[in-house]
């Protein structure tokens, strides 16, 4: 494997999920719950709908790989779990596990995948699943990611304050591309910040441009 | 189902650990000798519960600092001097837990300031300050094979050239929040695990660990030859009835060994059903290689334990013998489980292999001159 100057892959699918700030799980599941077997919907969280639904009409194949980028992850899950102590939830405890979310959506679909890569921070969390993504081998990679609202660790300052999911589907074709997300390498360059999660999905949603510099080189998302 | 493997050789620079046994080392020494870290404790530390075996590092309960912050500084103290967290020198974090035994103690102790280490990136935030990193910190959380996607994507930083070493971090402690659970599903109870055993109940230990490795592109004695990676989605907890999970990683990994003679560091955590289809993919596709599981000693380290055990791995390959499996008992689920320690010599590569939730599975060929 050897990263080129400039490396490259197209956006076959964009979808985001921009739900109203107040929206709750209940009335996600009522939104989207035709887009889900019904045994699966029943232990599905807001997050794992929100990811289903940006991949709605998306067949997977096994030799696919999935890039997931979240901060907080399975954020109601999490907090739930923690007041079901001293009698702790098992089913609680598996879905507050990340990649809980996209894991829904997969186990739903009873859909295997080559590699999945679950993606944790923060800081520097957008431009890290996008190199994720571009040092994949496998000819078709899915990048999603996303948060939900939190309750109680939201007060606290830590969780999201409002849901939203993204998807993206990245190969080597350029035909029929919506877009391209791309690496160029510019050696010296200092580090600007890189978008929060949030602003990228928001930009996703627009079809905005980006560009910043980081890691040795220029990052864009462009459009067709 | 064709998966395959990763073959970016990466050097190993520096490899360390840290259990309840101490470094790398110590922690091989007391596997040859067949001692356990594992004790039968409070599920709940300080609030009780049924006792269940745990390999600590000290009490379980969280504190101000966190209680794993001073292991954590203890191991960093061996890491070679690098510019880590910059572009060229980027670190990798992987962890299943990071601080999430402190946002149990903010539940039950309501102070807040437990809070600011509790979620993945205040953890690491709160190492970037203790150990001098820069921006550059990759997070990677997927339950047990956390740890190996760690290292497989610094073989792949290191090969595509956008870095030129990584340091791979690894740290998981053990808390009310995670022994809670594993006991809600009633895996980790009162029973001391006996990997790859055949025997009518299960059960599991989990144990406090840390480790690190640095990457390199540049040859060393000691290698990363190969990585396989492989998601059932069959579901959360249990594994394709089949064993085809396994034998997808597995089998991956059995297109790569060439001619190489090897020995297995299998995940053996102490399960029945796991353990079982484990072994068995083992024995298909590397019929006659001797399987080791440390987890009957040191407790599942989740997140960290393909990292922490590939730093035994290579201790033990230094002192030439490769301890057995600690806690296993005759019948093992297949003859190739190994209980008692036995010589490196004559084997040329070991596999490693760790499974996760969601019938993730995960392997890593380590070569070495």
């Amino acid at each position: 494997m050897n990263f080129p100057v400039m490396t490259e892959r197209f956006i076959h699918h964009v979808r985001v999920e921009l739900p109203a700030a107040t929206e709750a799980a209940a009335e996600a599941r009522a939104r989207l719950g035709d887009k889900f077997p019904r045994t699966a919907l029943r232990r599905m969280t807001h997050l794992g709908m929100l990811l289903g639904s940006t991949l709605d009409g998306v067949a997977l194949t096994p030799e696919d790989a999935v890039v997931y980028a979240s901060s907080y992850a399975e954020t109601r899950a999490l907090e739930d779990f923690l007041t079901s102590f001293p009698a702790a939830s098992p089913l609680l405890f598996q879905t507050s596990i990340h990649p809980g979310g996209v894991q829904q959506v997969l186990i739903g679909r009873q859909q295997p995948v080559a590699r999945l890569w679950p993606l944790a921070g923060r800081t520097r969390l957008v431009e890290q699943a996008l190199l994720t993504a571009l040092l994949e081998p496998a000819a078709r990679v899915v990048l999603l990611g996303g948060e939900e609202r939190g309750s109680w660790l939201l007060e606290q300052g830590y969780a999201s304050d409002r849901a939203f999911a993204f998807a993206l589907v990245l190969t080597h074709e350029a035909a029929g591309a919506v877009g391209r997300v791309a690496f160029a390498a510019q050696a010296g360059t200092p580090d600007q910040p890189c978008p929060a999660l949030a602003a990228w999905a928001e930009a996703l949603a627009a079809k905005q441009p980006l560009t910043w510099h980081a890691a040795g080189g220029e990052w864009s998302i462009r459009w067709s | 189902m064709a998966v395959s493997a990763d073959q970016l050789p990466a050097g190993l620079e520096a490899c360390q650990c840290f259990t309840p046994f101490g470094e790398a080392d110590a922690t091989v020494a007391a596997l040859l000798a067949g001692r356990r870290a594992l004790q039968l404790t409070p599920v709940l530390g300080r609030e009780g519960g049924d006792l269940v075996p745990l390999a600590l590092l000290g009490p379980m309960d969280e504190t101000l600092p966190p209680r794993w912050l001073p292991a954590v500084h203890q191991l960093a103290a061996q890491i070679p001097a690098g510019n880590w967290g910059s572009a060229r020198e980027p670190v990798v974090v992987t962890s299943s837990n990071f601080g999430v035994g402190s946002m149990y103690a903010f539940t039950r102790d309501r102070d807040a300031r437990h809070l600011a280490h509790g979620t993945p990136f205040a953890t690491v935030e709160l190492l970037r300050r203790e150990l001098g990193w820069g921006e550059h910190v990759t997070v990677f959380s997927h339950a047990c094979v956390t740890a190996h996607l760690g290292l497989a994507h610094a073989a792949r930083l290191v090969h595509a050239g956008v870095a030129d070493r990584v340091l791979v971090f690894s740290f998981d402690f053990a808390s009310p929040f995670v022994a809670g659970g594993f006991h809600s599903l009633k895996i980790l109870n009162s029973g001391l695990p006996a990997p790859y055993a055949r025997r009518e109940t299960g059960s599991i230990g989990l144990g406090d660990g840390a480790a690190f490795a640095v990457l390199r592109r540049d040859a060393g004695p000691f290698r990363l030859a190969a990585h396989a990676l492989h998601n059932e989605m069959f579901h959360f907890t249990g594994n394709q009835p089949d064993g085809g999970g396994f034998a997808a990683c597995i089998g991956a990994m059995a297109g790569v060994i060439g001619g190489r003679r090897v020995w297995i560091k299998g995940h053996g955590t102490g399960t029945l059903e796991a353990g079982r289809l484990e072994a068995e993919g083992f024995a298909r596709h590397f019929p006659g290689a001797p399987l080791v599981s440390w987890k009957g000693s040191l407790g599942h380290t989740l997140g960290s334990c393909g990292l922490v055990e590939l730093a035994l791995a290579v201790a033990a390959l230094r002192g030439g013998k490769i301890p057995g499996t600690v806690g296993g008992l005759a019948p093992s689920f297949t003859d190739a489980v190994a209980l008692e320690p036995f010589a490196s010599a004559g084997f040329d590569a070991a596999l490693l292999a760790s499974n996760a939730f969601g019938g993730a599975h995960a392997a890593m060929l380590l070569t070495f001159n």
